[in-house]
């Protein structure tokens, strides 16, 4: 353990919660909020192997792997959205598609 | 020596992010987070994991920003988006709702962490070894997550003809 | 005994019920005038029947009404020389007046209404003289009050008429409230509400109170009897179908106010300051009545202005004392002063509802049937000497000189000053309405073509007329052989101090040449020629005093501006400031302001992206704060 824990936390809310600035600010660019969403995984990942490395454990690495996994599908998956909510709106601005609402 | 390592690494990290999301040009912020990226990996090998470091290079730094940046070649997106917003405005609610939640975190994470430093190095022996003995359903499930992923992508993304 | 009381006010009870449930659609025209008719028929034969049968006062008591705790108030019903007059005079006039009221109503359209009211009105009317105790008083006494003010808004479908009436109802229900209390403080104050307990009581009851209830019970009677300050209803009560103004605004139920007084007078009269007050009060009325009367020009309204002026002779005979003497008065007032009002009655159906005196002339000829007993309840009014009116009024004003002192001196000299008044107002009249030529009327109407009048109008004149001219027989003074009335109503306890004979003599003398002096005065002014310039003067518009004598003294307008501005501005206020500015406006702003505020949250579920993640990141953080500094 090269660094107390408290650290590698630190670091990762930092990461955090700069992920989330990013998701709230970039309301007009979807591809910054996915862009924050990463950030945040990334943070995420960072606590799961700081902990792996604190007490010896290969199970935070592997949530990590998972977590990449999961988010390697989940951009694929989101991206294509954009592509296809681009072909249709021309736009990529989040506030744009509202169909939630109803 | 991989202290100093560790902090040099994580400025350079968080540097490498800010610079990201402030970014106006998508195609810069995406270089950036790469360059962040990186240096996120090498935070994970000095956390003795290597493997972790590996993927974290090809598959975010590697494989999923360079699937952003495809996209937004694609879409035409590569120029600066307007910033005709006020500033003050547009980023002070995220920037206190961000600092209420890194200000809890980092209160819980020094208070209440206590941190013996004994540990033992994990081997990707051992990492492999708990992957699939342990996990190996969890990475069952992981892959038909990603075909579903896979063909979900592809319905979204083929041609319509039909409108 | 009992039956005959009974009958007395079930008659027109039913008469009125009667017609009420059966009249227009299943009884013909003819047939519910006969029935209201005949029901006040039946009950005056029913009051003669009574008092044949009369020996000594008694209390019938016919069922239980109010009852609970102590307060025992039944339908019991009260008969003693008072009553048993007042329900003799308030039968046979009433009679009189429904059969002129059907040829007068010959061509109104509602007479079912009319006579149903009618019927009702006599019916509250003898409750409230025959009420043994004060609740079933007050019952008739707003009942009333009620027909007065349906009968006065009668036809209601020109407004003035229903202002009239709420005005009326308004006014008096300023007087009622002070009966009201008076009648709930001598039930706290005795336990009892009977009339006769009630006068029974009066030693036990300290002074100051006597006063105070007696001027609450002043404040009842100024209400219905129409005296100064609350005489304002009753001249454009006048609005009324003349019958009805005969019936209700003349001969009956403005006597109340009177009536009630002396029926309370064994227990009020003990006090003297509050005897002074009664006598000042009908002094003033009878003075304002009188100058007002002056100058009126509306044939009715005179004979309005009159009757306030005369039930001021009749408060001023109670305050003296001279309790027969106001009672006299009352009964001979109410046959001359129906026989006026009939008459006037008789005047403008035949001139097709024309009530301006200056238009009218030179009906005696062509009226003979209605002038000559119209004169001769004129006469009586003015108080020419023999007639019931002389006889009446001089009695009261004898009570009024026997109490002596300054003050009731000074009242004796006002008395004097509106009878000699009242002669003038009354001469004129008659000297303006059927005298001289007869001026073109607007239709023109030839002497020849003035309307035939139903016979059953004019005949009925004449009963009233001989029991006016001829009254004072009930009622001689001591010296020519002493009063029946007097005798009847006296009862044993009460000390009427008696004049000497020559005294009286001297003080009738001295009425007689005032009414003399009086006449000679309105003749002077408008008598044989003179009469046709002031039909040039009354062209003009009234100017200075005769103006202010016109309207009443302006007393409508000083309510106008004292009471009725001040209330609408008031209501203005409370409407446009309080309710409208404060209390709804606050509600409409409060309604607004949730209203944007619910716009707003509405707009946060509008599915805007952005906002959810905002909204899930704060949801997030506060979250993470507590359960980082609160549960940690």
């Amino acid at each position: 353990m090269i660094v107390p824990l408290e650290h590698i936390i630190i670091l990762a809310a930092v990461l955090f919660g700069l992920g989330l600035v990013c998701t709230l600010v970039w309301r007009t660019n979807v591809i910054m909020l996915l862009i924050g969403i990463e950030i945040m995984l990334n943070a995420a990942m960072l606590v799961f192997v700081g902990g792996s490395a604190r007490w010896g454990m290969p199970d935070g690495q592997v949530f990590a792997l998972m977590i990449m996994a999961m988010t390697s599908a989940e951009v694929s998956l989101a991206l294509a959205l954009v592509v296809y909510l681009h072909r249709r709106r021309n736009s990529v601005d989040v506030d744009e598609f509202r169909e939630l609402k109803d | 020596m991989e202290a100093y390592l560790f902090y040099i690494l994580a400025v350079v990290t968080v540097i490498g992010t800010v610079m990201a999301i402030t970014e106006q040009h998508p195609v810069h912020a995406i270089v950036y987070l790469v360059t962040s990226f990186f240096s996120l990996a090498m935070i994970f090998f000095l956390l003795s994991a290597p493997l972790i470091a590996m993927f974290e290079v090809i598959i975010y730094a590697g494989a999923v920003m360079v699937l952003f940046m495809f996209v937004i070649m694609m879409l035409d997106l590569g120029r600066p988006s307007e910033a005709s917003r006020p500033f003050l405005r547009r980023w002070a609610l995220p920037m206190l709702l961000g600092g209420i939640i890194l200000v809890s975190i980092v209160t819980v994470a020094v208070n209440h962490i206590s941190s013996p430093d004994t540990s033992r190095m994990i081997s990707i022996n051992d990492f492999s070894v708990v992957l699939f003995r342990k996990y190996g359903v969890a990475i069952e499930i992981i892959s038909m997550q990603l075909l579903f992923a896979v063909v979900g992508a592809l319905y979204l993304g083929r041609k319509r003809d039909d409108r | 005994m009992k039956l005959y009381l009974e009958l007395i006010i079930l008659f027109p009870l039913s008469g009125a019920i009667v017609n009420l449930l059966l009249g227009g659609r299943l009884l013909p025209r003819r047939a519910s005038e006969i029935l209201a008719c005949a029901a006040i028929w039946g009950s005056f034969v029913a009051t003669v029947a009574a008092a044949t049968a009369y020996s000594a006062p008694m209390t019938v008591e016919i069922t239980s009404w109010l009852a609970a705790f102590d307060l025992k108030a039944p339908i019991s019903l009260y008969l003693d020389p008072l009553s048993l007059s007042l329900c003799l005079m308030i039968t046979f006039v009433c009679g009189l007046i429904h059969t002129y009221a059907v040829g007068y109503m010959k061509d109104d359209p509602s007479p079912v209404r009319f006579f149903a009211l009618l019927n009702l009105f006599v019916a509250a009317m003898l409750t409230l003289v025959l009420a043994g105790n004060l609740p079933l008083l007050y019952l008739g006494w707003e009942g009333v009050g009620f027909c007065s003010y349906a009968l006065i808004g009668f036809w209601y479908r020109d407004p003035q008429n229903a202002t009239a009436g709420r005005k009326a109802f308004i006014v008096t229900r300023i007087g009622d409230i002070g009966l009201g209390i008076a009648i709930v403080w001598l039930f706290q104050l005795c336990g009892t509400v009977s009339i006769q307990q009630l006068n029974q009581m009066g030693a036990n009851i300290p002074p100051g109170v006597i006063t105070a209830l007696g001027l609450l019970m002043l404040l009842g009677a100024m209400g219905k009897s129409a005296q100064v300050p609350l005489m304002v209803w009753l001249p454009d009560a006048m609005a009324g179908p003349t019958p009805v103004s005969a019936q209700i605004h003349a001969a009956t139920m403005v006597t109340a106010g009177v009536y009630l007084l002396m029926r309370m007078f064994p227990l009020i009269g003990s006090s003297a300051s509050l005897c002074a007050a009664i006598a000042v009060t009908g002094a003033l009325t009878a003075f304002y009545g009188a100058t007002c009367a002056l100058a009126q020009r509306d044939l009715k309204r005179i004979l309005a202005y009159s009757t306030i002026s005369q039930i001021g002779y009749m408060m001023l005979g109670v305050g003296s004392g001279a309790i027969s003497a106001a009672t006299f008065h009352l009964l001979v007032h109410a046959f001359f002063k129906a026989l006026l009002f009939l008459g006037a009655g008789c005047v403008i159906t035949a001139l097709h509802h024309e009530q301006d005196i200056f238009r009218m002339g030179g009906l005696r000829r062509s009226l003979p049937w209605t002038f000559w007993p119209f004169l001769g309840g004129a006469l009586c009014l003015a108080g020419l000497p023999l007639t019931g009116g002389f006889f009446s009024k001089d009695g009261i004003l004898a009570a009024v000189w026997l109490k002596g002192g300054a003050l009731y001196g000074g009242l004796y000299f006002a008395g004097l000053l509106t009878a000699f008044i009242t002669a003038v107002y009354t001469m004129r009249m008659v000297l303006i309405v059927f005298e001289g030529e007869e001026i073109p009327l607007n239709p023109p109407l030839s002497k020849g073509e003035v309307k035939s009048l139903p016979r059953v109008m004019e005949w009925t004149l004449l009963p009233l007329a001989l029991l006016g001219i001829f009254g004072g027989l009930l009622n001689l003074p001591e010296f020519l052989g002493g009063g029946v009335l007097n005798s009847f109503l006296s009862h044993p306890g009460s000390q009427e101090l008696q004049l000497s004979h020559s005294s009286e003599l001297l003080l009738q003398g001295v009425a007689a040449v005032v009414a003399l002096a009086g006449m000679a005065t309105a003749w002077l002014r408008y008598g044989g020629l003179r009469r046709q310039l002031r039909l040039t003067e009354a062209e003009l518009p009234a100017r200075g005093l005769s103006a202010f004598l016109l309207e009443g003294w302006r007393v409508d307008a000083l309510y106008d501006l004292l009471f009725v501005r001040t209330y609408i501005r008031l209501s203005g206020f409370l409407w446009q400031q309080l309710d409208e500015g404060c209390i709804d406006d606050s509600l409409d702003r409060i309604a607004a302001q949730l209203g944007r505020w619910g716009q707003r949250l509405g707009g946060w579920g509008e599915g805007r992206v952005s906002l959810s993640l905002l909204s899930m990141a704060a949801g997030a953080a506060l979250i993470i704060v507590w359960l980082t500094w609160v549960t940690i």
